[in-house]
């Protein structure tokens, strides 16, 4: 077995990004598993100008959005579902201080798999036809747009169809329920697009709410959809989606997603959030703290728990 | 006569939409309210999705917060990705319906969730006044359904002659303006609203006042909708929710979300 690839949350942030760089996550919709901590710490370490790749918003980029830290994002969907407008997010589209391109929650799966394979572009189906194509915010002069969906013709049925553009975001930052600390790893819930993700984006972070031994991926090879040959390193955070939800191990926290949103609503609000809930803690203890030991019991007590139970056995940290 | 909200009418009226047995993709809240009513009290083979990639969940604990949210992640019989479920079951021709919500809709059927401006957008691309969502999955749902349901509030701001921004394609210009662009799905079916029920005509493919509810009029839905809005001929009134209806609608919608006034 190789060395271990575990590494501090504040490392993996050091090594795996910059200004400027093209940076995915968003993991499973606006409101399950998300890498939101590494986004905590990509403002702890003052990173700006990023280029968010996320397959729809999440409290992650809507925060990441507010704080003033992107410029540029690429999304299918980007609402917060039940819990509404991502109010951090929408201020800065709204003030053009972030361009966001906007495609579809098939087209962006789509693109990371032409991403994956090396296609120079994935044929659309979707998106053609409608604003998503005719518009583009990254060049706003063009309409309708040509550069974003080019028309193309299927060379079989000579049908106009469109071409969706392979994406190769620099880093990936992938919230995973467990991983070894190879890299290899499991996801309970719904994968929504990490498959691709793991496999289009030149490097992948794994955050993973826990630890398991190796031996637990040599007894369910079968989940194990990104395994450790496209992990540069794995970070251990409990609770890294806080304050959305963990399939098997936690809940949304429903108050907090309220108080997080209304706060990135505007400046002072925001300020006044990351003073208290991304500058607020120093380890995976105080982090736990900060949101509250008996909020942690209770968010535990997911009705999804039975999914975790085939593999405690396993889990070491 | 039972009490019961406007919105629950809109969501028994959206799930009456939904057969047994069809292949069926909800999103979030109010569209998924209606799907799961519909498999609880008339269409209980219907086999129901995610775009998330969850399979034979029914909610639990509440209205899900999502789409791949816990609520609907505690006895589902298969999770598996987007690419799949908008992909290869939906984006393939393979689903039968699909239910999708609006902030704007036109009379022919677009959809506009993505944002509001101050008139035009016009040739240079700019920054909404008011952001929305996005499409999300449901301009994949409009493109690749045999048919949609979209369920919208019905307030003159949200029924537009023309949506200024298209997220979800309906009839585009209206006729056969889809076949353009090689559509595997049919269009929008239906517009099911808090008053009332629109359906295309077959040829121009206007949407027309179909029927209204005990509580509404012909009068207040023209009154609301944004277009000259045609009546068709064959208009007439929805039945009420008979009381099996509404027991599993309530049962399905166990937190009230519906029933809040308003």
């Amino acid at each position: 077995m190789s060395a271990s690839k575990l590494i501090s949350l504040a490392e993996a942030v050091r090594r795996f990004s910059w200004d400027g760089m093209q940076y995915a996550s968003g993991a499973a919709l606006p409101v399950g598993s998300d890498a939101i901590v590494f986004g905590r710490e990509l403002l702890r370490q003052n990173r700006r100008d990023l280029h968010a790749i996320f397959h729809c918003n999440t409290q992650q980029l809507n925060l990441l959005a507010a704080a003033g830290a992107v410029s540029k994002a690429e999304c299918g969907f980007s609402g917060l579902e039940v819990f509404g407008f991502a109010n951090g997010l929408r201020r800065a589209v709204e003030s053009g201080q972030l361009a966001l391109e906007d495609y579809s929650n098939l087209a962006m799966p789509l693109r990371l798999l032409a991403g994956a394979l090396g296609w120079p572009f994935a044929p659309a189906t979707v998106n053609i036809g409608s604003d998503i194509q005719h518009r583009s915010a990254f060049a706003p002069d063009q309409y309708p747009a040509t550069a974003k969906i080019p028309t193309v013709i299927d060379p079989f049925s000579g049908r106009e169809i469109g071409a969706l553009s392979p994406l190769t975001p620099d880093v990936a930052a992938i919230h995973v329920t467990l991983a070894d600390d190879q890299g290899n790893s499991i996801m309970l819930g719904s994968e929504w697009s990490r498959f691709e993700l793991s496999r289009a984006a030149k490097k992948v972070v794994l955050i993973a709410d826990a630890i398991v031994d190796t031996a637990c991926m040599r007894q369910f090879p079968n989940l194990v959809r990104i395994p450790d040959i496209v992990v540069e390193a794995v970070v251990h955070w409990p609770f890294a989606a806080w304050p959305q939800g963990s399939p098997g191990l936690y809940d949304i926290d429903e108050d907090h997603m309220v108080h997080m949103n209304k706060a990135l609503a505007t400046e002072d609000g925001t300020a006044a959030y990351v003073r208290d809930f991304v500058h607020a803690y120093d380890d995976v203890d105080s982090y736990l703290e900060m949101i509250g030991r008996d909020k942690i019991d209770r968010l535990s007590q997911t009705s999804t728990g039975f999914l975790l139970d085939p593999f405690r056995q396993w889990i070491v940290q | 006569m039972t009490d019961y909200t406007r919105q629950e009418m809109m969501a028994i009226a959206t799930g009456r939409e939904i057969r047994d047995g069809e292949l069926a993709i909800f999103g979030v809240g109010l569209s998924m309210l209606a799907g799961f009513f519909a498999q609880a009290h008339h269409a209980p083979h219907v086999r129901a999705m995610t775009e998330g990639g969850v399979y034979g969940a029914t909610p639990m604990g509440g209205l899900p917060w999502g789409i791949e949210c816990n609520r609907i992640s505690s006895n589902a019989t298969s999770f598996t990705n987007a690419l799949d479920a908008l992909g290869f079951l939906v984006a393939s021709g393979r689903c039968d319906v699909g239910i999708i919500g609006a902030a704007q809709v036109d009379k022919f059927g677009n959809v506009n969730t993505t944002g509001i401006w101050d008139g035009d957008i016009g040739d240079h691309y700019r920054p909404p006044k008011t952001r929305l969502t996005g499409a999300g999955g449901a301009n994949d749902i409009a493109c690749g359904a045999k048919r949609t349901i979209i369920m919208v509030t019905h307030e003159p701001k949200r029924f537009a002659e023309k949506v200024s921004y298209i997220s979800s394609p309906g009839y585009l210009e209206g006729g056969d303006a889809r076949a353009r662009f090689g559509f595997v799905g049919g269009g929008p079916a239906a517009i099911v609203t808090t008053l009332g029920i629109l359906r295309p005509d077959p040829i121009s493919k206007e949407f027309r006042l179909d029927q209204w509810f005990a509580f509404s009029s012909i009068d207040e839905i023209k009154a609301n909708t944004g277009w000259d809005l045609k009546v068709s001929p064959e208009a007439h009134m929805a039945p009420e929710p008979s009381p099996t209806e509404l027991s599993a609608l309530r049962l399905v919608d166990e937190t009230g979300a519906l029933r809040k006034k308003g």
